[in-house]
């Protein structure tokens, strides 16, 4: 998992897939701010698959798994600073000094028992969904490099997309980092794009996305179809959680 | 010359009172009113929706002796909403959401009476003044995002502003922005309405939630005016919004009611003749 992601200088596949699992979390953490706390809308988990399959988190939530967004918030392993342009509000861009939180830290170990891991997410939500029978269901995020090494991921997907809460099924949206260089495809509606059996796998076990996602993120001017799935290839998922609705958003809110 | 006013507010069913993010201000005695109402998704929505409707009733935009636009209007309250924000004290997420802003919906309304005219003195000096002639009272309404005034006269409703039809509303209006950076697309946006008003007109302003319930039971042939006129209490109102969110016909958001009643206040005047000595 050490070799070049496709398009990104000397970037490891798995130091972008690090970054991603940091920049959702950050997003997601963001969208749910509200003055100086962040609601506890959602609890998360994040499973590595490696060597071990294993609840991830570093630093204070190490070997937690579900753990309430404000916590999460709360306990970084670590926080860079980075830089960011920003608007100035008079027509230019400004570079910003921005706080960027850790999480998760790359790993690189070769194998993928991605099945495994699934398997292990439908262990702890199996557990949660009984509990929360009113909530939206569990939106399960698989960011991956490479194939699964063992008997994953179909039977293990299907079995997490069985999850429901009153509100529908789990939903299970899956990102795919590869080598090839191909251009970015995201929320696509067929697979015919796709350039290997295991893209074409990984999007025929990723949930359609929901109305209100398709909804949300059509607003934003990306171009959906009614079948869009929650999947992305050579991208990552990022973006995602700004379609996730939690109420009313500005149209200038960005 | 001052109409008679309620207030009634419940916050979104599941939140506290300190979670509450509208706002509703009015000043009878200057006859000004405004809502507003901040969004989930910004912070420190409610400091900076209390701030529009206040200074709405200290001093209305576009009004005399400025007629300060609103683009120049919301600049002091932008500074005082920032300089409110302990920014140092804040952890790394608090910071950075709030340097995107609070965003809220906002809805002002107030009512002018009649004009007076000064005549120039004569060539002997001699100062002509005509008395003021009250006329009909007029209203003036301003509205960003989708906070709403319905008028109702006579049991009929005359006017839906700035929306006035329960399909207009969506999960993305645009909004005041307290971040100076994000407001270049709403200054277009702004809607502005007048009409008159008469003894016995009725003014009702209210957030999204109740507005979109007031048009869906207005387009179903309802008089949706008559059950709220009805309200004699917080409790009252309390009761009618648990009632209406249980049955699926409100949705579950904070929501807001400013009800103005003109009934039995002599809003025009006849005027009356001069004599010229």
């Amino acid at each position: 998992m050490v070799d070049p992601i496709a398009g990104s200088d000397g970037k490891r596949k798995c130091d972008s897939v690090a970054d991603a699992i940091n920049r959702l979390l950050h997003n997601l953490i963001i969208k749910c701010a509200r003055g100086e706390g962040v609601r506890n809308f959602y609890e998360v988990c994040v499973i590595g698959y490696g060597a071990h399959v294993a609840p991830a988190f570093s630093g204070p939530l190490a070997g937690r798994d579900l753990v309430p967004l404000s916590e999460v918030a709360n306990s970084p392993a670590r926080v860079e600073e980075r830089h960011k342009k920003v608007d100035d509000g008079a027509g230019g861009l400004i570079s910003q000094k921005v706080r960027f939180p850790v999480w998760f830290e790359p790993v690189a170990k070769g194998i993928t028992p991605m099945g495994q891991a699934l398997s292990y997410a439908h262990q702890l939500l199996s557990g949660w969904v009984p509990k929360h029978v009113k909530s939206f269901p569990p939106i399960v995020i698989n960011i991956t490099d490479g194939e699964a090494t063992d008997s994953g991921p179909v039977p293990q997907a299907e079995a997490v997309r069985g999850l429901t809460t009153e509100d529908g099924n789990a939903l299970l949206f899956n990102c795919h980092i590869s080598s090839q260089p191909v251009a970015p495809i995201v929320f696509p509606d067929t697979d015919s794009s796709l350039p290997d059996d295991f893209a074409r796998t990984l999007f025929q076990v990723s949930s359609p996305l929901p109305a209100t996602m398709r909804d949300l993120a059509r607003s934003e001017n990306l171009t959906l179809g009614a079948d869009a799935r929650g999947f992305a290839f050579n991208a990552d998922l990022v973006e995602l959680i700004r379609f996730l609705d939690i109420g009313t958003r500005s149209s200038n809110l960005r | 010359m001052e109409p008679e006013v309620q207030v009634f507010y419940v916050p979104k069913f599941g939140n506290s009172e300190e979670e509450y993010e509208d706002a509703a201000a009015y000043q009878a005695p200057t006859r000004r009113f405004a809502v507003a109402d901040g969004a989930t998704e910004s912070s420190f929505a409610d400091a900076w929706a209390r701030s529009l409707v206040r200074q709405y009733t200290v001093q209305p935009p576009l009004t005399p002796p400025n007629g300060t636009p609103l683009h120049e209007w919301v600049i002091p309250l932008q500074r005082e909403w920032h300089a409110s924000i302990k920014w140092d004290k804040l952890p790394w997420f608090a910071e950075e959401k709030a340097r995107s802003g609070a965003f809220a919906a906002f809805l002002g309304l107030h009512f002018v009476g009649g004009t007076a005219a000064v005549v120039r003195p004569s060539f002997f000096g001699r100062l002509l003044r005509r008395k003021p002639s009250a006329g009909t009272l007029r209203w003036h309404a301003l509205a960003v995002g989708d906070s709403c005034l319905f008028h109702v006269r006579a049991d009929r409703l005359l006017k839906a502003f700035p929306l006035d039809s329960s399909k207009s509303f969506n999960d993305r209006p645009l909004l005041i922005s307290s971040n100076p950076a994000r407001n270049q697309s709403v200054w277009r946006a702004v809607q502005l309405a007048q009409g008159d008003c008469r003894s016995g007109d009725w003014f009702l302003l209210a957030t999204d939630a109740l507005s979109k319930w007031f048009l869906s039971q207005y387009e179903a042939g309802g008089k949706p005016w008559q059950t709220l006129r009805e309200l004699r209490s917080s409790a009252d109102f309390t009761a009618s919004v648990d009632k209406l969110r249980a049955e699926g016909s409100l949705k579950n958001d904070d929501t807001t009611l400013l009800m103005i009643n003109w009934t039995g206040v002599q809003t025009a005047e006849v005027p009356q003749k001069i004599s010229i000595p």
